[in-house]
């Protein structure tokens, strides 16, 4: 059994099992028959669809009708993982968008911030863009000095509601 | 004085070069193209009668090492350099490098590029030629009061950088508090890409139409225009889709802009290809915005309208010779559209990304053509701009381009990266962008109709088996037990 996950809506976890010629999507048996490179002719509820398919890593990209999907695998012991952190990370902390490199460090870590504050400036195929507070509060974490790299979803900056624990 | 171009050297990458690597084969002439350790998949090194290997960290260093680049040519024994668009295109030092080597730069003299190619002095260059300029503010008059100066000259906003272009260092502030951000941001990012920080802030004129001029000079000082371009489907200042002839233009407006275009280039004396852009008003006012004095990104739709090939006409320009056709032997024919292909998420704010082209299908028919810059397997990485390929259509009228550009789309397959075709697909699609309504505010005034609908259960139901049986670590159910069961994760 894999879980999966579509990478705009990540809170869904998606359960899949694969058996001959099917293909068992949270628990509803979808019909699937392999054709050609990458194509995987799929029949549900009395209808037929011809999707492409592959694979890089634990991102899968999928084609559907001309429309482009991206999902995730996910570590069943990481989702449960998560699972179990609640209250950690939290609102404060500001996620790459996309990777890239960091241009310019806009704050020091204990400055106090206000809500839509710019904190850093990241930058990826030559696009530059401004990273803002979540929140009021106090910046606990900048991990990255000028000139890191650092993949899509890292943590580029925390900041803290004054109050918390540090 | 006439020179034959033998062997070119062509300093740039991806799609353009192996658009000019096509043309050069054709007249015959030997072409030479830069490799890096980094970008070492592009269709153009499949190709090139020779490679040279170009070094720097990051990659894009080594596109933008003029020295190195000047090296590259001469040592491998090249009479001409073609800079193609980007990196070193607008860059008066390398055209000078270049001619001070003892190769001819295929592209306007380096004095032609530091009067045209500046914002600045361009704008002070077309006032004085009579051609409209919008209202604006120059740092570089009095750096002291150059905010004062910029509030006086109305809201909104653009500030940009003097050196800049492609919309790299361009903010815009709607009121008086976002003016000083804007300036700081501007400052940084022009000062970043272009090594100079100073700023220029003009009016924005609201729901204008980005519509520019191809045009042509030659060094007996004869200048054509190649008819405009429309290119107003933008996404931060970027273009994203551009057509030619542009719609519900009145004749004798776009008679007028085109006339605009080669008053100015032929007082600059301009030589080689160069576009003259405007911004045009709801009201039919046109203002001069800026010269880009190289081959633009969106130069096929005029190929494809025309029946010209631009960079051929660069390369008898640039061996001395003089413009092979006469204003009225320009004949326009029929509709052209391209659609440019990027490695980014267009729903989630247009936002880069990489991966890996694992699959690759490119489109065909009839009237349509793919500039593609990448090969099956090429990674797509944040070195380099995120432009992947350019996928251009012609038909005998707009409706048919557009229906060709929206089959083109659909049959248009990279997946390994998250590429922008569907939300191109939904703009061709979209009424407003068919009845020809564009101006620069297009996304983001459609942006609730541009949104994808949610895929259905079936839909989803359907992508998640596809996608299971894709995945080849945890399609193996022939694992025993529990191995099977730890999955994709079991080492």
């Amino acid at each position: 059994m894999t879980i999966l996950q579509f990478s705009d809506s990540p809170d869904a976890k998606h359960q899949v099992q694969v058996r001959a010629q099917a293909v068992f999507v949270d628990g509803v048996c979808v019909e699937v028959r392999k054709h050609a490179q990458a194509g995987f002719i799929c029949t549900q509820n009395g209808r037929t669809e011809r999707l492409l398919a592959v694979s890089h890593g634990d991102t899968i990209y999928v084609q559907l009708r001309g429309r482009s999907v991206r999902l995730q695998r996910v570590d069943p012991t990481r989702a449960a993982r998560a699972g179990t952190s609640a209250g950690g990370g939290g609102g404060g902390a500001s996620l790459a968008p996309m990777p890239g490199v960091v241009v310019a460090l806009l704050v020091a870590a204990g400055q106090q911030v206000k809500k839509g504050d710019a904190l850093l400036v990241i930058e990826s195929m030559k696009m530059q863009m401004t990273i803002s507070s979540e929140l009021d509060g106090s910046v606990k974490e900048l991990p990255l000095a000028v000139g890191q790299t650092f993949q899509r979803s890292d943590i580029l900056a925390l900041v803290i509601t004054n109050g918390d624990a540090l | 004085m006439k020179k034959t171009i033998k062997k070119l050297f062509i300093a740039n990458r991806a799609e353009i070069a192996l658009r000019i690597l096509r043309t050069a084969r054709r007249l015959g002439i030997t072409t030479v193209v830069p490799m890096h350790a980094q970008d070492q998949n592009g269709p153009a090194l499949s190709q090139a009668d020779e490679i040279v290997e170009v070094f720097g960290t990051p990659a894009v260093a080594a596109w933008l090492n003029i020295e190195a680049m000047v090296a590259a040519a001469v040592k491998t024994g090249c009479d001409a350099v073609h800079p193609g668009y980007g990196f070193l295109s607008e860059n008066a030092a390398f055209a000078k490098a270049v001619e001070e080597a003892g190769l001819i730069f295929v592209g306007p003299s380096a004095k032609v590029i530091e009067l045209m190619g500046d914002k600045i002095s361009a704008r002070h260059f077309a006032v004085t030629q009579g051609v409209p300029v919008t209202p604006s503010a120059d740092e570089a008059d009095n750096p002291a009061t150059f905010e004062k100066r910029a509030l006086e000259t109305g809201f909104p906003l653009l500030i940009k950088g003097a050196a800049g272009g492609g919309g790299k260092g361009m903010q815009i502030a709607r009121n008086e508090q976002e003016l000083s951000q804007a300036i700081q941001v501007a400052r940084a990012e022009s000062l970043r890409y272009f090594g100079d920080g100073r700023l220029f802030a003009e009016r924005f004129v609201v729901q204008p139409r980005h519509i520019e001029v191809q045009v042509f000079g030659d060094s007996n000082g004869k200048v054509i225009h190649l008819g405009e371009r429309e290119c107003s489907i933008q996404r931060r200042f970027q273009k994203l889709i551009e057509e030619s002839p542009a719609p519900k233009l009145p004749g004798d407006l776009r008679e007028r802009i085109c006339a605009a275009a080669v008053k100015l280039a032929s007082a600059a004396k301009y030589e080689n290809a160069g576009t003259v852009e405007f911004i045009v008003s709801p009201e039919g006012e046109f203002f001069f915005l800026e010269m880009n004095t190289r081959l633009q990104v969106e130069h096929p739709v005029t190929e494809m309208v025309t029946g010209l090939d631009l960079v051929e006409l660069q390369i008898t320009i640039a061996e001395g010779k003089d413009l092979p056709l006469e204003q009225h032997q320009v004949q326009f024919s029929g509709h052209s559209i391209e659609c440019r292909i990027l490695a980014e998420d267009a729903d989630a704010g247009f936002v880069p990304d990489t991966g890996k082209v694992l699959l690759l299908s490119e489109p065909s028919g009839p009237g349509v053509r793919f500039d593609c810059g990448v090969t099956q397997g090429s990674p797509i990485s944040a070195d380099f701009d995120s432009l992947l390929a350019k996928l251009v259509v012609h038909g005998a009228d707009r409706a048919v381009a557009i229906s060709r550009m929206r089959s083109a789309l659909a049959q248009t397959t990279m997946l390994g990266v998250t590429i922008n075709n569907d939300f191109l697909s939904r703009v061709l699609h979209h009424t407003a962008f068919a009845s020809g309504d564009t101006d620069t505010g297009f996304l983001e005034r459609y942006k609730a109709d541009l949104t994808p609908e949610a895929l259905t259960l079936v839909e989803q139901q359907m992508v998640l088996a596809a996608a299971a049986s894709a995945a080849p670590d945890i399609s193996m159910t022939l694992i025993p037990e529990p191995y099977a069961s730890m999955g994709a994760w079991r080492n």
